[in-house]
């Protein structure tokens, strides 16, 4: 149920006529994991974001599939043992800038804003604020933010044999290069 | 030392190189190399994106960790973080279609907005597009 609101909620996003709208479908979201053992990195450059100006409404969709690491080994690992994503394929994340008054989309300009809402991952959902900035530049917003996450609070359970080489938090880094949706 | 001790240590550390190695090997295994591998399906990028806008589910049962080769025109070329390279096909759709990621260092100068191209990858599955990743181009 959860899932069709939110779908509905992405969708209607998207298609409503209006002029306050930007998305991306080349969004990046990374994350990366440091111990003493090593250094794990994971890459999706394939994140799709609305972004809608006049509500500071922000909606995050990731394919769990599209994290790629530099060893196949690890992105099985990823993907079969700690993500489990044949059952959950999609990460997602439903929120608001908070401090939308605090954003003038009219100038040129990198402005500070916090934003805050739902993230969905491994079928668990958790609140979540983080920092982040926007960039209103000519044609489009760039959005950049970073923040942590402990995978045990999205029932990431990490087998004791391993749990050394993974970060107890793990940072993860948003850049999104939004463009302004065309009304066809 | 006895001859069969000594043939029992030889054994015994050969066959420890052998899981060492076997160990490293599965350790530092990169991606596939999609130029070396026969496709699972191969397709056009129209085809493609109709069956999973038509049906998602049983697209990605169909083509979920599969090889494509899809053959489209290309509709952009996107440089993403970390120098990879997204280039989107066109499809039946004009708010859908299929995005192939390739790793980084790939040349965006071999791909030309509005000609055809032939492209393998993996699905990953879909968003707002079809979803392939670790491309590479076949022609």
């Amino acid at each position: 149920m959860k899932r069709i609101v939110f779908f509905l909620t992405f969708t209607f996003l998207f298609f409503s006529v209006n002029a306050q709208k930007f998305m991306t479908r080349n969004g990046y979201i990374g994350f990366y994991s440091h111990t003493a053992m090593e250094d794990i990195k994971g890459d999706n450059n394939q994140v799709a974001s609305v972004l809608d100006i006049s509500t500071g409404e922000i909606v995050f969709q990731v394919l769990i599939k599209s994290f790629h690491f530099e060893k196949a080994l690890m992105e099985e690992h990823f993907n079969e043992n700690y993500m489990e994503s044949e059952k959950f394929p999609k990460s997602t994340f439903k929120g608001k800038i908070t401090n939308l008054s605090a954003v003038d989309f009219s100038k040129n300009g990198k402005y500070d804003v916090v934003v805050e809402g739902d993230l969905n991952i491994h079928d668990v959902t958790n609140k979540v604020t983080a920092k982040g900035s926007l960039e209103v530049i000519t044609g489009g917003i760039n959005a950049n933010s970073k923040f942590n996450i402990v995978p045990e609070d999205y029932k990431i359970t990490i087998p004791g044999v391993v749990r050394d080489n993974i970060a107890k938090n793990l940072e993860v880094t948003v850049a999104m290069k939004y463009t302004p949706v065309e009304n066809k | 030392m006895k001859p069969y001790l000594k043939i029992a240590i030889i054994a015994i550390v050969l066959i420890g190189l052998a899981g060492a190695g076997t160990g490293f090997y599965f350790f530092n295994k990169k991606h596939k190399d999609l130029l070396k591998t026969r496709p699972d399906f191969i397709v056009s990028s129209i085809d493609l994106q109709k069956e999973f806008e038509t049906d998602e589910s049983a697209a990605n049962t169909k083509y979920g960790n599969k090889i494509i080769e899809v053959t489209g025109i290309i509709g952009s070329v996107k440089r993403g973080e970390e120098e990879i390279l997204s280039v989107s096909l066109n499809t039946g759709s004009d708010f859908s279609s299929v995005i192939c990621t390739f790793p980084s260092k790939a040349d965006p100068s071999i791909f030309t907005k509005g000609s055809q191209v032939t492209i393998r990858g993996e699905c990953s599955g879909f968003l707002m597009d079809v979803l392939l990743n670790n491309c590479v181009i076949v022609k």
